[in-house]
């Protein structure tokens, strides 16, 4: 017999050297494992106050609060309060209108003795004269009367009272004197500029380069809707029914091995080999408009079947062969007990699966590229189903848009944008928790 | 093996229900029951016994076909239920196990309300045309299954929150809704507590005025005091068979001998 010296005194007061060498070791593991987790809480925490320290000012717009005479004889000259006569006044009039309006508050209060009604209408926002044509188009009653509006400052202005404009920088700028943003100082000071909630980020549409203060996400929020409801509609049946066959009644052999494979080869393709697939397919093969939402959810939902179909496999798989046995024991067909016991208990797990697929679908920009949604939209995609087929945008591919302009004005809108896209995701992920805790039951 | 209670109730009938002839089970290579003649009695406890791998388990899911839904299992010979072969190819399995039901090792109720549990079964065979009727088979199947007293005022709750020798007992409940002719239960109070095994075996007990049953047990106390008839089974090989009485106490087979005096198994 030989047995292992110990040379320490055999007490359980006092730790062998293998039980001080295993609890070090586990003492290093924790403290791996914490570091990992705080750095990981690093990097978020720095991720979130970045996002939302340059993105939350895009919620908030410069907008001078203006008494506008809405001048009858300039807006429809015939005064037969025809829309198709009234359309005749072009933004020029309009914006004519708003900048009388101002200049008048100007001489008024003194503010700016010397300056030019030009340099004065330079504070407006080229955008806005459109906002108030479409009010007063939509409601002629307004003809003659003189109403407080809001007007949309320029992109300068906004930017000088969000820090991203300096007298300084404004020196330099062709398009902004530092003469014009002391007037916009002191018609703050006057009450008539504030900065107000931004609702036009959320509803307008895209704007052009040198319009930063009036874009919006509202044709790139619809678009994603349009497409994560079509990519719902046709990933989730296709890849529980997929799933269902493949787990429940496909024969094992080598060709669903085969099939097995592939789909988890395709769940790790990388997005941007769906958007090839779907302009050679969808685009050049079968001819679907371009842009349209309706592709861009056929080669999402392509993307998102794989990531579908693993995880309710494993939910099905997971489902105890105790509850097989007891219905096929009654005598249910296997249709049945699938569609009886077995789905039900698997539906947490799939629509986990589903809901995180989608959200994955959402984020996606790389695909979308290459069909064209990348393109610049101005107008609304129509109601469904035929805005389906209409141009449309979406929100990862408007934040890609703007972080390419070069106005700094833009580098905060796609900071807004990402955080209406997180908020999407958050809303996404709470709803598949909240539903796994409804579906779930305990066997 | 002093304590043991052999039932005093002779075999009332001689009706065969199942009969087995020279059954072969293959699972991939391997022999799993090697050429099994049996006879299984109308209104008759049947017990499996034998040590663990012997092939009881496996016979029994041969009765109801459960062994069809394991890909690699292959059953060759003849199993005729009332004269009719069980594994002919027009035969749907769904059909055979509505009429041969089956209770399992581990209670396993379906995560829904007792009523559901015992409803399950009448509703996919139709054999209830209303609401009432179906309330009607789910009382008499849980009365049947000595349970109705104790769940009667919560049919709504989950079956899974009820102990395990009720869950057991539903499950039973939920075999004897569908008016089987045979029952089969697979070590059906292995899991469950010496009380809970008791009220389980007299339960058996009872059900044998209306079914045939086959129960498979490790335990040998447990086929003495529930069974008319044992069968011991050994490498797959049927050792003995024969009425209960004699298996315990004249065995013919030295085997058997060995297996109830507790030299091997």
């Amino acid at each position: 017999m030989t047995m292992v010296e110990t040379s320490a005194p055999r007490s359980l007061y006092t730790a062998d050297a293998r039980t001080k060498a295993r609890n070090a070791a586990e003492k290093r593991f924790r403290i791996y494992g914490i570091t990992a987790v705080v750095i990981g809480l690093l990097a978020l925490v720095v991720l979130l106050s970045s996002v939302l320290g340059s993105g939350l000012g895009a919620f908030r717009q410069t907008v001078l609060s203006l008494p506008i005479t809405l001048d009858a004889k300039a807006l429809d000259p015939k005064g037969n309060r025809d829309p198709a006569e009234m359309a005749k006044a072009t933004t020029v009039t309009y914006a004519k209108l708003i900048t009388k309006a101002l200049e008048a508050v100007v001489i008024e209060q003194n503010l700016a003795p010397e300056m030019s009604t030009k340099n004065i209408g330079a504070l407006i926002s080229k955008e806005a004269p459109a906002g108030l044509r479409d009010m007063v188009l939509a409601d002629p009653d307004l003809l003659g009367t003189t109403i407080t509006y809001d007007v949309l400052a320029s992109g300068r202005v906004d930017g000088f009272f969000k820090g991203r404009v300096t007298m300084e920088s404004a020196a330099l700028d062709s398009n902004i004197t530092p003469e014009q943003l002391q007037l916009a100082e002191k018609l703050r000071d006057a009450g008539l500029l504030k900065l107000a909630f931004n609702t036009g980020f959320l509803t307008n549409p895209d704007a052009s380069e040198l319009r930063p203060e009036s874009a919006g996400l509202g044709v790139a929020i619809l678009g994603s809707i349009y497409m994560m409801v079509l990519v719902l509609c046709l990933a989730l049946p296709i890849g529980v029914a997929a799933s269902i066959y493949l787990e429940e009644f496909a024969p094992k052999n080598r060709f669903t091995d085969l099939i097995e494979v592939n789909v988890a080869n395709l769940a790790a393709v990388p997005s941007i080999v769906y958007g090839i697939l779907g302009l050679a397919a969808f685009i050049n093969f079968a001819g679907m408009p371009q842009s349209s939402p309706l592709v861009g959810a056929l080669v999402l939902t392509l993307m998102t079947l794989p990531r579908i179909i693993i995880p309710t496999r494993a939910a099905l798989n997971a489902v105890p062969p105790s509850i097989r046995e007891a219905a096929l024991g009654v005598g249910a067909s296997k249709t049945q007990t699938i569609f009886h016991h077995v789905l039900p208990l698997a539906v947490p797990g799939i629509l986990t699966g589903a809901i995180i697929g989608l959200a994955q679908a959402l984020g996606e920009t790389a695909p979308l590229l290459l069909i064209g949604m990348v393109a610049f939209v101005k107008d609304y995609p129509g109601a469904p189903p035929e805005g389906i087929l209409d141009p449309a945008s979406a929100i990862p591919v408007q934040i890609y848009n703007w972080t390419q302009r070069a106005d700094p004005a833009f580098v905060e809108r796609a900071s807004g944008a990402i955080i209406v896209l997180l908020v999407f995701l958050l809303v996404m992920n709470s709803l598949a928790v909240i539903l796994r805790r409804k579906f779930e039951r305990r066997w | 093996m002093n304590n043991m209670r052999l039932t005093e109730r002779a075999v009332t009938t001689d009706v065969t229900k199942f009969t087995a002839r020279k059954v072969q089970v293959y699972y991939g290579a391997s022999h799993a029951i090697k050429d099994v003649d049996i006879d299984i009695l109308d209104k008759t406890v049947t017990a499996f016994i034998g040590p663990s791998g012997c092939g009881k388990s496996t016979f029994l899911r041969c009765l109801n076909r459960m062994n069809d839904t394991i890909d690699i299992c292959r059953v060759e010979g003849a199993i005729q239920l009332d004269g009719e072969d069980i594994y002919d190819k027009k035969v749907d399995p769904v059909q055979l196990r509505a009429r041969v039901g089956m209770v399992f090792q581990k209670p396993n109720p379906f995560p829904k309300s007792i009523y559901d549990n015992v409803a399950y079964g009448p509703k996919i065979h139709g054999l209830v045309r209303n609401k009432t009727e179906l309330d009607e088979v789910v009382e008499s199947a849980l009365r049947k299954a000595a349970l109705w007293n104790e769940v009667k005022d919560r049919l709504a709750a989950p079956g899974t929150g009820l102990s395990g020798g009720q869950q057991q007992r539903l499950c039973i409940a939920r075999a004897v809704a569908t008016s089987p002719e045979v029952l089969l239960m697979d070590e059906p109070c292995s899991a469950l507590d010496p009380i809970a095994t008791a009220q389980v075996e007299e339960l058996i007990d009872e059900l044998r005025s209306n079914f045939s049953v086959v129960i498979v047990t490790h335990s040998m106390q447990q086929a003495a005091r529930v069974s008319q008839r044992t069968a011991f089974f050994h490498l797959g090989n049927l050792v003995e068979f024969g009425e209960t009485g004699q298996i315990f106490t004249n065995p013919r087979d030295p085997r058997t001998e060995s297996y109830i005096t507790g030299r091997i198994g």
